[in-house]
């Protein structure tokens, strides 16, 4: 343990030494902060200043794995791009991208941030991979739900209370994570369209039955991803072009990871930008890209978008204006997205005033997150501010 | 408490003729698809609308009447079984679907629709909902919801949990409310996945957005016979190993083959000593080519028979008799339970023999028949009821399940906890553990009205000892299967 400014800092490398460094710590360290890698501090609400931090990056490793499972536990503190590595050796993965795992996200990290990646049109985000998870809670208390194989409906699903937590309800200890096979092959079909154009052009390629692992729409272009089999790529890569119209580019390799590289940019954000990222249903998401268009140009701001238009997932960064300026974009964007049943969250807060509000309206399960937390941490011990106003 | 004056409160919110109180009306509530457990409500609930429901749940509260939710009463694990001095509220009469968005791929329904009224709802549109448990015909969404159900198809499409984007739902206090939302990444906790899969303790679902998908463009079946359980379970790995997802892999043993035979003589091999029944879906070409990978794979691991579905009617075929198995089973045994164990696939041999070792001590026979993808196993313990072995084929199931937490898996796959193995989770799960869960019960259901003594021990149900099984009677009628 090491001392930084007034709060304590803590590393514990085991379940055992997470739970005891919390039971010892209820009455001299009554308020904790949860950290992982850090590649999420800006996300959010700010944390309130905290006695002690409880930083998960030893807690790492796999703690078992058999691949012919496919099913890993890991310490929640494993950064995803390790995990990778190892389970590429294997031939599997976990079928997860979210742009931030390269960035040496933890596995904790993402779920408590609830991220989610293009992907996540053909598996979920993690809430969708989780299937087991060991839980440490403020006065020490060790929780397990779930366990090793995938299907299992034993008892309450605790994990998924941990999605999207952000540190106010408990420490992830360990994880335990469905598996995929690392496909045999993939390549991306790229169109030039607009943001209506792709939503149009995605629909027929799901109505199409033909299973694509991404439909994103950045910068201009849709891009297409499917993965497989080598025969079965390209039968549905062309069956793709036909329903689009057009032949696309086909890109593979380095100039496929070249294509999707804005997806990241966009989605990760740079130093001093601000991220909002919004949810609708899938049909409406070009006519709120359209209405952030036309806003940022009102409120002089510059604004890129990327958009998961198979599920309604977008990502709207804001790379210049002063704070004012964003503070309004963000306001008034939120008005309009009312209208089309939309929600706009902050996830990087950076370049917004003090104060902003970074959730916008409390959805009407507040007061159960609030029963929930009143239950798993009592004497409000983890996280506070995260998920301010609502807790 | 329960009082003349609440039942006249409920008639005046519902109506005379939706509230049940005649006792031999009562009486066909008394239990769900575990018929050996029985209570018979003091009083039914009838409601039409999701303000209905709130308003019935609103008196419970203050009353402090304990309420049973109830969908089809199709549950194999006890868990829309009544509480005695409570009300058993029936979602039967909301069965509107409400909206079909085809361009969002979603429709919006009430709770009392039957899993394939959904997919009839969606079938102009060539969309369907993904989870098929085999009792589809009859048993409701809002069942699928709070047991988070299964099929032969999660293998590739996963559970009910993956596919509901929303949930309005009646707190135990009454309070209507709406978990999820249709767009997604609602932030805060996850709260609707929690509250999918959790029986009937957290709330009432009383509307429900889910996800619809497109029909596959192509799907291909087979049956492969082995000589020998492990050969077949060998093939399922490697099956796995290679990068291939069935939309379903099947596996029965001899005993199941036999009985299917007799009952339904859908042309498995009864030589055969484990039939594969693996079935792909998806784009054309993907199919095409895995499905000859597979056909290769088996005859690696030395296939005695290979027979392939040439089109939609022998695909038909084969389905029905896997699908009747559990039925069939009646025919070689007057009397059977079903089990629902999870192993990790990679000890499917292991658990396997196990069973059969614990069979032999029992002096009972075991028919396996299972979703081999995922390790999800439904031992059919034979016994009769006549000859005096129904304790001991209690305790075999019971057995069994708690090998499968032994070895690595779990009390249950699909059929959910419930009454019936509520005092074995201890075995999987610590004290701790099981008071946490309680702390997430609690915090939606402070007073324990909802669905009481269901899903975690408690001292009064752990003493009790559970009557014979009896096939659900749709089961007897054959409109419904078990799987
Ligand atoms: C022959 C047969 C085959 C089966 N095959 C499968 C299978 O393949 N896969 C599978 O997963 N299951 C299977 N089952 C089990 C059963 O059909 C499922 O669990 C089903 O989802 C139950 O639905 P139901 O409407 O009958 O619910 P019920 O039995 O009425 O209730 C089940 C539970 O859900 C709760 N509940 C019901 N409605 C609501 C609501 N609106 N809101 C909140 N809680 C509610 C009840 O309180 C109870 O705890 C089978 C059962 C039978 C008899």
């Amino acid at each position: 343990m090491a001392i930084s400014g007034t709060e304590l800092h803590t590393c514990p490398a085991t379940p055992a030494e997470l739970r005891t460094v919390l039971a010892d710590t209820v009455a001299d360290h009554p308020k904790v902060r949860i950290a992982g890698a850090g590649t999420a501090a800006e996300w959010a609400a700010p944390p309130a200043p905290a006695d002690l931090v409880v930083d998960t990056r030893a807690l790492r490793g796999i703690v078992r794995y058999n691949p012919a499972d496919m099913t890993v536990a890991v310490r929640a503190g494993t950064p995803l791009a390790d995990l990778r590595r190892e389970l590429a050796a294997q031939g599997q993965r976990i079928a997860f991208d979210a742009p931030r795992a390269d960035a040496g996200a933890t596995i904790g990290g993402l779920i408590a941030t609830a991220d989610a990646g293009p992907a996540q049109q053909a598996y979920g985000t993690l809430r969708d991979l989780v299937i087991g998870m060991t839980i440490v809670l403020a006065d020490g208390t060790v929780a397990r739900s779930g366990g090793h194989v995938i299907k299992n409906v034993a008892g309450y699903d605790l994990a998924k209370l941990f999605q999207g937590s952000l540190g106010t309800l408990g420490v992830m200890a360990e994880v335990v994570l469905r598996l995929h096979p690392l496909p045999r092959a993939g390549a991306t079909l790229r169109l030039a369209r607009t943001a209506a154009e792709a939503v149009a052009v995605g629909r027929r390629v799901m109505a199409g039955a033909l299973e694509p692992a991404a439909l994103e729409w950045c910068r201009n272009h849709l891009l297409v991803r499917f993965e497989g089999g080598q025969e079965g790529v390209e039968d549905r890569l062309s069956a793709a072009a036909r329903l689009a119209g057009a032949p696309g580019d086909v890109l593979r390799d380095e100039e496929e990871a070249a294509a999707w590289r804005p997806v990241h940019e966009v989605t990760l954000g740079r130093p001093g930008d601000t991220v909002l990222r919004i949810g609708t249903l899938p049909g409406r998401g070009s006519r709120l890209i359209e209405a952030a268009d036309a806003l940022a140009a009102r409120c002089a701001v510059e604004t890129d978008a990327t958009s998961s238009v198979g599920v309604g997932a977008h990502t709207v960064r804001l790379h210049t204006g002063d704070p004012a300026a964003r503070a309004r974009f963000l306001t008034t964007l939120r008005a309009e997205a009312a209208a089309l049943d939309a929600l706009v969250t902050v996830r990087r807060r950076e370049g917004l005033p003090d104060g902003t509000d970074v959730w916008g309206p409390p959805p009407p399960t507040v007061p159960l997150m609030r029963a929930v937390k009143q239950q798993f941490d009592p004497a409000d011990r983890f996280g506070a501010g995260r998920l301010a106003p609502w807790l | 408490m329960l009082t003349t004056t609440t039942i006249t409160e409920f008639e005046e919110v519902l109506g005379t003729e939706a509230v049940v109180t005649d006792p031999v009306a009562l009486r066909s509530y008394e239990c769900d698809g575990l018929t050996g457990y029985r209570v018979t409500p003091a009083l039914v609930l009838l409601p039409s609308t999701a303000e209905e429901v709130a308003a019935c749940v609103s008196v419970c509260a203050r009353e402090d009447i304990p309420f049973v939710a109830r969908g089809a009463g199709t549950g194999l694990s006890g868990g829309a079984l009544p509480v005695a001095q409570g009300v058993v509220i029936s979602v039967q009469r909301l069965r509107r679907v409400l909206s079909i968005d085809p361009d969002n791929r979603r429709a919006v329904v009430e709770p009392g629709v039957t899993n394939a009224d959904i997919s009839r709802a969606a079938a102009p549109y060539g969309l369907y909902f993904a989870p098929d448990p085999s009792s589809g015909q009859v048993c409701t969404i809002g069942g699928n919801v709070a047991e988070n159900s299964g099929g032969a198809h999660c293998l590739k499409y996963g559970f009910t949990v993956h596919h509901i984007h929303a949930v309005d739902v009646v707190l135990p206090d009454g309070t209507l409310t709406r978990l999820g939302s249709h767009a997604p990444h609602q932030a805060g906790y996850d709260l609707l996945g929690a509250f999918i899969g959790s029986e009937g303790t957290l709330g009432i679902a009383v509307r429900i957005e889910v996800r619809l998908l497109p029909r596959p463009a192509a799907w291909r079946t087979l049956v492969a016979d082995f000589d020998s359980l492990e050969a077949a379970g060998d093939t399922v790995t490697d099956i796995i190993a290679a990068g291939i997802v069935p939309a379903a892999i099947e596996m029965m043993d001899s005993l199941s083959i036999e009985a299917v035979e007799a009952a339904v003589a859908a042309g498995y091999h009864r030589d055969a000593r484990a039939a594969l029944i693996v079935e792909l879906d998806g784009p054309h070409q993907e199919v095409a080519s895995q499905f000859a990978e597979i056909q290769r794979l088996c005859r690696d691991h030395g296939c005695t028979h290979l027979r392939v579905a040439a089109d939609a009617d022998e695909r038909a075929v084969i389905w029905k008799g896997r699908k009747a198995a559990f039925a069939a089973v009646g025919r070689i045994s007057p009397d059977y339970l079903v089990q629902d164990g999870v192993v990790p696939r990679t000890r499917l041999a292991e658990a396997l023999t196990r069973i059969a070792r614990l069979a032999d001590a029992a002096g009972l026979r075991v028919a396996n028949v299972f979703h081999a993808g995922d390790g999800n196993l439904h031992p059919l313990v034979l016994y009769s009821e006549a000859a005096g072995q129904h304790d001991r084929a209690e305790h075999l199931s019971t057995s069994i399940a708690e090998l499968c937490v032994e070895l690595g898996g779990s009390l249950s796959g699909e059929h959910g906890i419930g009454t019936d193995k509520a005092c074995s989770m201890p075995r999987q799960f610590d004290a701790d553990s099981l008071a946490t869960m309680r702390r997430l019960r609690t915090a939606f259901d402070p007073h324990d009205l909802c669905n009481p003594g269901k899903v975690l021990p408690t001292p009064r149900l752990c003493g009790e000892r559970p009557g014979p099984y009896q096939p659900h009677p749709l089961e007897t009628a054959g409109v419904i299967e078990r799987m």
